[in-house]
C-alpha cells in the first residue's frame, strides 16, 4: 500500500510527500531496495508508459523526475550501505556539433528511474570524450542527435570505440530527432530509442534485465 | 500572376494559376551551394557572422537571385543585426538570451537571463529595432512587389523559454504560473511592436515562428498550450488581420494534438508539416485543407540530404497530387535548408514545383 501511495505522488511530482511516504515505508519496516523497485521505479514505469501513448508531456515528467531525484538523495546513502549495486552504468551524451539538451536529459532521467548509474557528458561531445568517460562497469553508451548533420558523429563515435576496443563490450544505444531506425541498423547501433521511456526499456533488455 | 498575387491567393486558401513555391529558411551552405550553380565569386560556406561585409553581400545577393532563377514565389526575411558577439563560440540577442554557435545548425539557446521573478523584476525588455529590419528592406526594394515577403517572427513560446530556459519555463508553468504569464506577456509587447513596424516597411505575410513539437508529441499538454502560450500568439493573429497581412504559423514536429486550437486561432497556413512526425500532407489536407493552407511537407531530414534529384522531383509530384487539388498548397521543405541538404535536389525542388505545379494540376 505504502509503495503505490509513493508510486503515485512520484507520478504527480511531489517531493515533499514523497520524503514523508520514504520515512512512512521505513517506519513500516521497508527496506530502501524496496522503496526504490516497489515505489520509485514502479512510479517512473508508470510515467514512462504514460508518456509513450501522451497521457502526459515533457513537463510532467520533468515534476516526476524532480520528485525522484529529491527520493534518490534520501535513498543513495542507503543503498550503498547494503552493497546493491546499479542496474547497470550508461554512458549517455549528445554528440559532436549538436547543443541539445532536453531530449537527453530525458532519457537521463528514464534510466535513473530503471535504477541506472548514468555518466552523462554532456553536450557537444566528440568521440574521444565518449571514449575517456568509458570505463569498468560500462554496459552501454547512448548517443543523442536532433540535427541530421550532427548524426553522422554517432558512427564516428562508434568507430572510435571500436579502433579504443571497446565496442565488443559495449551496447550501443541511440536516438534523438535526426535518428531513425533505419539508420540505427546502418550504422550498426544494438538500439533505437523513439521516445526517452523506450530507451529506458530496451537498456534493460541490453544489460538482460529486460521484462 | 506574380509571385506575391499567388502565394496571397494560395493563403486564402485558394487556387493560383499555378501552385506557389517558398523557402522558409536556408542557411550559409545550401544558399553558396545553389549559388555555385547561377553566379561566382562567392566565399567559402561560413557563419555568416563571421564573414565579411563584403561576403555578406554577396550571400544576401545570391540569396535574391536564387528566388529570382529559381521563380520562388515568397521571400522570407528576419532580424539582422539584433546579435553581439560574447566569444568565438557564443553570441547575444537583443533580449539578453546567449547562444551557441554551431558549424552544423542553428545557434542554441543555451543562456537565459530570466529564470527567477527576481530576474524579471530587474529585466529591462528591447525595444524592437528598425535597424534589424534591413533584409525585410532590401527584399522589397530588390522585388518591387512581384513576390510576397514573409518575416519569420519568434512566437511566445520560443521567446518564453529562451529566456526562461526550456525545463526551468516547464517547471515554472506547476510552481509559479504568473511568472510565465508575465514573461509571456512582455513578450507579446514586443512582438506587437515589432509588428506596426513591419507593416510601415511592407510586409505581406508573418510566420509565427514558435515550435511546440517534437516528432512524437507536442512538448507541452494541450491544457498548457492553452493557457500559456496560444492566447498570446492569438492576439499577434488578430493584430496583423487586422493590419491587412496574413499569418502563417510555423511548428515542428507532430501537431495533431493541437490542430484543433491551431485552426480555431485563425492562422491562414501551417509550416512546414514534417513527414517524419506523421503530418502527412493528404491526411492534413482532407483534414482541415479547405481552411488554410499547407506549405512545406518535401522532406530535408531525408530526401533532400540523401535522395536524389529524380526522387525529389517524384516526391514534390506527389505532394501537388495529395494537396493542390483546389489550391492552398505551397511548395517548400520540411524546415529549413540546412547544411545538410544537397544543392541539387533544392533545385530538383524547385523545378518539379514548376513542372507539375500549374493548375489542373497531374
Amino acid at each position: 500500500m505504502i509503495f503505490s501511495q509513493i508510486s503515485a505522488r512520484l507520478q504527480n511530482g511531489d517531493p515533499k510527500e514523497m520524503a514523508h511516504l520514504i520515512g512512512q515505508a521505513f517506519d513500516q519496516g521497508a527496506t530502501p531496495e524496496q522503496v526504490l523497485n516497489q515505489g520509485l521505479i514502479a512510479g517512473m514505469d508508470r510515467v514512462g508508459q504514460k508518456f509513450q501513448t501522451g497521457e502526459i508531456y515533457i513537463p510532467h515528467m520533468l515534476l516526476a523526475a524532480r520528485a525522484m531525484h529529491g527520493a534518490l538523495d534520501i535513498l543513495k546513502p542507503l543503498l550503498a550501505e547494503t552493497g546493491n549495486g546499479p542496474a547497470g552504468r550508461v554512458v549517455l551524451g549528445t554528440v559532436q556539433g549538436d547543443h541539445h539538451d532536453i531530449g537527453k536529459n530525458l532519457v537521463s532521467t528514464m534510466l535513473e528511474g530503471k535504477g541506472f548509474e548514468v555518466i552523462d557528458v554532456g553536450i557537444d561531445a566528440p568521440p574521444q570524450t565518449f571514449v575517456k568517460a568509458v570505463d569498468e562497469g560500462v554496459q552501454i553508451v547512448a548517443m543523442s542527435a536532433l540535427l541530421s548533420t550532427t548524426a553522422p558523429f554517432i558512427g564516428d563515435t562508434i568507430e572510435a570505440l571500436d579502433k579504443a576496443g571497446l565496442r565488443k563490450t559495449l551496447k550501443i544505444m541511440v536516438g534523438g530527432g535526426a535518428v531513425s531506425q533505419e539508420f540505427s541498423d546502418e550504422i550498426g547501433a544494438d538500439a533505437y530509442g523513439g521516445d526517452a521511456a523506450t530507451a529506458a526499456v530496451l537498456a534493460m533488455d541490453l544489460v538482460g534485465k529486460g521484462a | 500572376m506574380n509571385g506575391k498575387k499567388r502565394i496571397l491567393t494560395a493563403l486564402n486558401p485558394g487556387q493560383a494559376d499555378q501552385v506557389p513555391l517558398y523557402i522558409h529558411g536556408i542557411n550559409e551552405a545550401p544558399i553558396i551551394g545553389i549559388g555555385q550553380q547561377i553566379t561566382q565569386g562567392l566565399p567559402q560556406v561560413t557563419d555568416f557572422r563571421k564573414m565579411k561585409d563584403t561576403e555578406k553581400f554577396k550571400v544576401l545577393d545570391t540569396l535574391f537571385l536564387i528566388h529570382e532563377t529559381f521563380d520562388v514565389d515568397g521571400f522570407t526575411a528576419f532580424e539582422i543585426g539584433h546579435e553581439s558577439p560574447v566569444d568565438d563560440q557564443h553570441v547575444k540577442d537583443e533580449f539578453g538570451v546567449v547562444y551557441a554557435l554551431s558549424d552544423f545548425g542553428l545557434p542554441v539557446a543555451k543562456g537565459h537571463p530570466v529564470k527567477e521573478v527576481s530576474d524579471l523584476e530587474k529585466y529591462e525588455p528591447p525595444n524592437p529595432d528598425p535597424g534589424h529590419l534591413v533584409l525585410l528592406n532590401l527584399a522589397r526594394d530588390r522585388f518591387k512587389g512581384d513576390k510576397a515577403l514573409f518575416w519569420l517572427m519568434r512566437g511566445s513560446f520560443v521567446r518564453c523559454w529562451r529566456l526562461m530556459g526550456m525545463e526551468n519555463m516547464m517547471i515554472k508553468m506547476f510552481d509559479d504560473p504568473q511568472f510565465v504569464h508575465d514573461v509571456a506577456a512582455m513578450v507579446l509587447e514586443y512582438n506587437l511592436a515589432q509588428l506596426d513596424l513591419l507593416v510601415g516597411e511592407g510586409l505581406d505575410v508573418l510566420v509565427i515562428e514558435d515550435d511546440i513539437a517534437d516528432k512524437n508529441f507536442p512538448l507541452i499538454a494541450p491544457d498548457q498550450f492553452l493557457e500559456f502560450v496560444n492566447p498570446y500568439n492569438r492576439q499577434i493573429v488578430e493584430a496583423a488581420h487586422a493590419k491587412g497581412l496574413k499569418v502563417v504559423r510555423h511548428s515542428d514536429g507532430n501537431l495533431w494534438p493541437l490542430m484543433d486550437i491551431l485552426l480555431d486561432t485563425g492562422y491562414d497556413g501551417l509550416n512546414p508539416l514534417e513527414p517524419q512526425a506523421g503530418m502527412a500532407l493528404d491526411r492534413v489536407k482532407d483534414y482541415c485543407g479547405d481552411q488554410l493552407c499547407l506549405l512545406g511537407n518535401i522532406d530535408c531530414v531525408d530526401l533532400l540530404p540523401n535522395g536524389t534529384p529524380q526522387q525529389v522531383d517524384a516526391t514534390v509530384k506527389k505532394a501537388i497530387q495529395d494537396a493542390g487539388q483546389g489550391g492552398g498548397l505551397i511548395i517548400c521543405s520540411s524546415n529549413s535548408l540546412h547544411p545538410g541538404v544537397a544543392p541539387d535536389n533544392c533545385i530538383a525542388m524547385f523545378e518539379a514545383t514548376r513542372k507539375y505545379g500549374r493548375y489542373p494540376t497531374p
